[in-house]
């Protein structure tokens, strides 16, 4: 399908491969093209766990709640201690030389106790809030990701066709994993800021006016830092991504080139591109830190000064005997967290849009049309002396009618017969292979299954019937027993699956492994040789056992002994069946029944060897190009 | 870490600490100007010492960000200077690495160290200069005024600070474990996804689907446990943290109470003493992140150290003999052994053969024969263990690497094109080859129709990988990029098994007339294609199992005999 593949070009919308890492966080925001839908939509997948949803927030307003009353309270205490200093003070200027300091404990007392069970609460309320929200986020996308996994069973052939794996991925990885991360964070982050923002506002309000505005006339200060620094810096962070990916991509290629770097004496030429990357990287990067890095200290200052000026401001206040000393002891507590929630929503600002980008990604894959099952209206025809007809089949990759590469092709084939199909590299032989297990629909005409329209089967029916054997010897990460298993699970007993092995030669070379058959492939099954790979998907479709085999012969290289096994089990396979072989070898275009030439992805002419090699075409000149030279030895 | 970190400036360390020591003095000093105003200004009523200390309090503000300036400068440009060091100085060492580095330590491990190893240390430099040495000086300074505002509140901090210790040590105790499965259980996850991609037809071929989608759900349902898992530890970290530091402060406040009614504490440094205590315990738990993040850097730099303390084993010769200006155009294998780093057996044993211009050597045997080893020791890819290679008589490890290369046309098994255009890529061993060289090439590799079909021809851009191209064209345009350089000694490794038979023998057609003044090693699979070799060696297992023409193989040699009928039918044969 490599051929199909390499006229479609869907570039990946992240730039991060999955695994590819790098300071996410601070990425400038991608923007989603509809925001609100995307938002309604994605709660919606939450609405199922509202009440918890709704649970947290309270939770969280609450906890904030009690967090912001502390400071007042424990104020108070200050004061109370400072009313029992001052009036030991006032006491002793008036000449009592040693007036006690007489403090009243016992309502500090009260007062920390008071501020203990608000801490308390506070702490008790946020834990759970956290507890719930984590659970609610998690299952959440755990929803999400099978929602996708499904929807991965039920696109067409089509899309795989037209999309990158390494896009599909990224979106099932990286936009995952993002929206995962927003969820249990910045939703609840984003109610504690607001409250805590109103809160504290309200509490400084409640303590002096005044004070109110000297602490609120930092806010623009903030809202400069907010809006003129962050934005540069993440523009500047975007570019030393950028360079530091070209750059990796250099590293990358020259390494994995090394042997031809070096053939061709290329090392010093490298190295003097690298070095020029490298400082342009430098010179980026280092603002990119430098700026971001100042941000923090920024708001410190503009903390600080809001500070001073409450503390110059207060200090007077309580001077003049308009406040209490504890008053503006927790006003001074207010004011350092005021900037603090203004901070995080510019920040959760950014991480929202690039949740919500994230999510309509992965929602424009939950969006793709599926497979659908279109009723052929062909009758049936009953008691079909042919097992596999092709009758005036049109298609075309395109859409429907659109660019056909076979307009109209016939071809019958009886039970036991096997039919080649050769052609050159390029040519189209999966096509035919696309349409015979509906990977794809016809656009015209029909195919048959004995006798009946396969579109008028359900797949998984048509597929029962149907065993394949290809070049691409795909395993997955199990044990050599369950990759067998694969090919039939319903009937796999233990004997059988020993059968298909012994059949396919696979048991021979399992037995001298360490662990026999709970042998655990590898990722990409590398512990085994591409050959034994080949007899493994052989003897999968041993115990498959289907009516029809489509076989594509290897015509990569495997050392000798075990391509001769290879071709033994194959043959074996073969008997009895009928087959489609995708052709490499002289003998099997010898042996077929008939022959299906392919060129440019079309059909150009069917028959059996003789009569092709009579019609002088296609075949003839392609036959003798690359079969006669075995021949010729 | 250390051994890296040699290569920053000892003067910009320094000079980050200094601006970190006025900031963090300054940041300090803010609680103790509070505890001022209250004492002197507002306890006294006086309104101008309250000004006065407030515009003092403003300036020790100014000091601090002009100092947190100064840091983050320094900072900044020193870890990304650092960076750019190490990726230089391992990019530089590892292009001079021999193929021996190259599978010791493996392609893509080298690319991480050259990439992610060294961003992480990077950002571990980066929050060191900055973060770190700010918690220590913080933590000294802050204990320090705490201690001489009032010594007595300071007994707290025994208590406070291990049962701070003791939580966050528990939280790393439940939580680093949990941290890396639920690494293990992510790749666990993408790789169950990324098998669903990549095996579609075979998972539909066999309606697996539902098989899949519950191994999906598996997997998915076991990563969201352990984060789940994971997550709810970390909700008590924010909690019990901040309600240990305000459970300090009650201690405190009940405790300094008694003190200020016994009379031997001030409320302003009450007050102040507070502020201290913030800072301690922050300063503290940045502290801890050390212990977080060191680590990470520690792995990422031995990574880097172990491949900056490899030595190539492959090195031009002190006294490089000089090339004759006459060439003899031979090539001499003489009793070559060879054995890959650390293995038990030898790869190649006893190699012996001799080709002079003009001749085309086939090398044909099965996978793990030893085909390609031998290819790779032409350009001294690696060193034979004994024995000698000599081109035009001399031992090619007496010449210099760059002249031995020169000669020799070398074309891997696995085409290699890079990002840039097609003329680009051609002019690779020849950088002032004309179009005219470019064409001539290309006609010979049978890519002259495909490249010129495409409509900005030699301009085409080839994407990373050569991912725009079939695997096919590929190995044509490598071997064309071979042919542009015209080297005395072309060796081809297995470089036509992509090709289709009838391009195969096209281009070997092709090819003959126009190396008659060079001598061709070719490694192939297919008997088609080393039928007109000259001489052929045949390889079973590191050993020559025969060598002759094709006849003479086909009559007597029984290695050859199983190849022919592992490839082609008896009656074909016949």
């Amino acid at each position: 399908m490599s051929e199909t593949k390499n006229n479609v070009k869907t570039a990946p919308k992240t730039g991060k491969g999955p695994g590819g890492g790098g300071p996410g966080a601070r990425m400038p925001a991608e923007k989603a093209k509809n925001f609100w839908p995307t938002v309604k939509r994605l709660l919606k997948y939450m609405s199922g766990r509202s009440i918890a949803i709704l649970v947290v927030f309270v939770l969280a307003i609450a906890a904030t709640v009690f967090q912001i009353q502390s400071p007042k309270v424990l104020g108070e205490a200050t004061t109370k201690i400072f009313e029992g200093f001052a009036t030991a003070m006032k006491l002793r200027m008036s000449g009592v030389a040693d007036a006690p300091i007489t403090i009243d404990f016992d309502a500090v007392k009260t007062i920390l106790f008071t501020v203990a069970l608000l801490y308390i609460g506070s702490a008790i309320f946020s834990f759970l809030q956290q507890f719930i929200m984590t659970r609610v986020s998690q299952r959440t996308v755990f929803d999400l990701r099978r929602d996708l996994k499904d929807k991965m069973n039920k696109v067409p052939m089509k899309y795989y066709d037209t999309h990158t794996n390494g896009d599909i991925l990224s979106r099932a990885v990286n936009d995952m994993d993002n929206i995962a991360n927003t969820l249990q964070q910045s939703l609840t982050q984003m109610v504690t800021s607001l409250v805590m923002f109103f809160g504290v506002l309200y509490m400084m309000l409640t303590i002096s006016g005044k004070l109110t505005l000297v602490a609120l006339a930092t806010v623009p200060l903030s809202l400069i830092v907010v809006g003129i620094v962050a934005p540069k810096s993440q523009k500047l962070f975007a570019s030393q991504q950028k360079t530091l990916g070209l750059l990796n991509n250099q590293v990358e290629e020259t390494y994995s080139g090394h042997v031809v770097v070096k053939a061709f004496n290329r090392e010093q030429a490298s190295i003097d591109v690298f070095e020029k990357e490298n400082e342009k990287l430098l010179n980026v990067s280092w603002k990119a830190q430098f700026i971001s890095g100042l941000i923090m200290p920024l708001m410190n200052f503009i903390k600080n000064v809001g500070y001073v000026f409450v503390a110059v401001l207060g200090g007077v206040a309580v001077a003049n005997g308009t406040m209490t000393i504890g008053n503006v002891q927790a006003f001074l507590q207010y004011t350092s967290q005021f900037s603090q929630p203004i901070t995080q929503l510019a920040n959760l600002m950014n991480t929202i849009q690039s949740t919500v980008a994230s999510a309509e990604r992965v929602f424009e894959v939950l969006d793709e049309a599926e497979m659908n099952d279109e009723p052929s209206n062909i009758p049936a025809v009953l008691n079909s002396p042919s097992k596999v007809s092709f009758e005036h089949v049109q298609f075309g990759y395109g859409d429907r009618g659109a660019d056909l590469l076979m307009t109209d092709f016939n071809l019958e084939v009886k039970k036991g017969q096997m039919v080649a199909i050769v052609g050159p590299t390029g040519a189209g032989k999966t096509t035919l292979i696309n349409l015979l297990m509906r990977f794809y629909d016809v656009s015209g005409g029909s195919i048959k299954y004995e006798g009946v329209d396969t579109r008028d089967m359900t797949r998984e029916e048509l597929r029962q019937h149907f065993g394949m054997v290809l070049q691409d010897t795909w395993l997955f990460n199990g044990t050599i027993h369950d990759n067998i298993k694969y090919g039939n699970e319903t009937k796999a007993g233990e004997d059988h699956i020993l059968e298909a092995a012994t059949a396919a030669h696979v048991d021979d070379f399992v037995r001298k492994l360490p662990h026999g058959y709970d042998t655990v492939l590898n990722e990409d099954a590398s512990n085994i040789s591409q050959g034994q790979r080949q007899l493994l998907t052989i003897a999968r479709a041993f115990l498959a056992d289907p009516d029809v085999l489509i076989l594509d012969e290897a015509t990569s290289s495997v050392d000798t002994r075990t391509e001769i096994l290879i071709q033994k089990a194959m043959r074996k396979l073969l008997e009895g069946r009928t087959s489609f072989v995708v052709a490499h070898r002289l003998s099997t275009i010898r042996d077929a029944d008939n022959i299906i030439v392919m060129n440019h992805g079309s059909v150009v002419e069917t028959g059996t060897h003789d009569e092709l090699m009579a019609k002088n075409g296609f075949y003839a000149d392609l036959y003798n190009s690359q079969f006669s030279e075995e021949i010729a030895i | 870490m250390m051994k890296l970190a040699k290569r920053m400036s000892l003067w910009v360390v320094l000079g980050a600490v200094f601006f970190m020591i006025i900031q963090v003095i300054s940041d300090l000093y803010l609680p103790t100007l509070t505890a001022d105003i209250i004492n002197n200004g507002v306890a006294k009523g006086d309104t101008d010492y309250i000004w006065q200390v407030g515009f003092k309090m403003l300036g020790f503000s100014l000091i601090s960000i002009a100092a947190a300036t100064g840091n983050v400068l320094l900072a900044s440009r020193e870890s990304q200077k650092l960076g750019k060091t190490l990726r230089s100085d391992i990019y530089k060492k590892v292009s001079n690495f021999s193929n021996d580095e190259f599978d010791q330590v493996g392609t893509a491990s080298l690319i991480t160290r050259t990439t992610n190893d060294v961003v992480q240390i990077q950002n571990v430099v980066m929050m060191f200069l900055r973060m770190m040495i700010m918690a220590p000086i913080m933590l000294i300074g802050a204990s320090f005024l705490a201690y001489s505002k009032d010594a007595q509140l300071t007994k707290i901090f025994i208590i406070v600070l291990p049962v701070l210790a003791i939580f966050i040590g528990l939280v790393m105790v439940f939580a680093v474990p949990l941290f890396k499965s639920i690494q293990k259980k992510t790749d666990k996850l993408n790789l169950v996804f990324r098998e669903g991609l990549t095996g579609i037809r075979v998972i539909r071929a066999f309606n697996r689907s539902n098989y899949e989608a519950d191994r999906f759900k598996e997997a998915n349902q076991d990563y969201t446990n352990t984060a789940i898992k994971v997550n709810t530890i970390m909700s008590f970290m924010l909690p019990v943290m901040t309600f240990i530091m305000s459970a300090t402060n009650i201690a405190i406040i009940w405790n300094g109470g008694h003190y200020i009614a016994d009379g031997t504490l001030e409320v302003g440094n009450l007050i102040s003493f507070m502020t201290y205590a913030m800072q301690i315990l922050m300063s503290f738990m940045m502290l801890s992140m050390v212990f977080v993040f060191v680590p990470r850097g520690q792995a990422s730099a031995a990574r880097i150290n172990e491949v900056l303390d490899m030595e190539s084993k492959i090195n031009d010769p002190k006294t490089p003999a000089q090339l004759p200006t006459t060439k003899q155009g031979t090539l001499d294998f003489n009793h070559v052994d060879f054995r890959y780093q650390g293995a038990e057996n030898l790869a190649l044993k006893e190699i012996d053969f001799h080709a002079k211009n003009g001749q085309v050597v086939a090398i044909i045997g099965g996978t793990g024969s030893g085909k390609s080893s031998l290819s790779n020791l032409i350009p001294r890819f690696y060193d034979v263990e004994s024995g000698e290679i000599k081109i035009d008589g001399i031992d090619i490890r007496e010449m210099k690497q760059h002249d031995l290369r020169n000669r020799v046309g070398f074309v891997p098994q696995k085409a290699v094109l890079f990002t840039g255009s097609i003329r680009d890529n051609l002019q690779y061993g020849k950088k002032d080859a004309t179009d005219e060289e470019i064409w001539k090439a290309l006609e010979i590799a049978q890519s002259k129709d495909f490249v010129s079909e495409l409509p900005d021809g030699l301009d085409t851009f080839v994407e990373q990988g050569g991912g725009n191209f079939s695997g096919g064209q590929k190995q044509r345009l490598a071997i064309a990029r071979a042919l542009v350089k015209q080297p005395d000694v072309y060796v081809f490794d297995d470089s036509f098994s992509a090709l289709d038979f009838k391009t195969d023998a096209a281009l070997r057609k092709a090819l003959k007339p126009e190396i008659k003044e060079a001598i061709v090693v070719l490694v192939a699979q297919r008997i088609s294609t080393v039928v007109d070799a000259d001489i052929i060696i045949v390889l079973d297992e590191g050993q020559v199992a025969g060598i002759g023409t094709h006849q003479e193989l086909k009559e007597t040699n029984v290695t050859y005999q199983e190849i022919i009928s592992s490839q082609l039918r008896e009656e074909e044969i016949a």
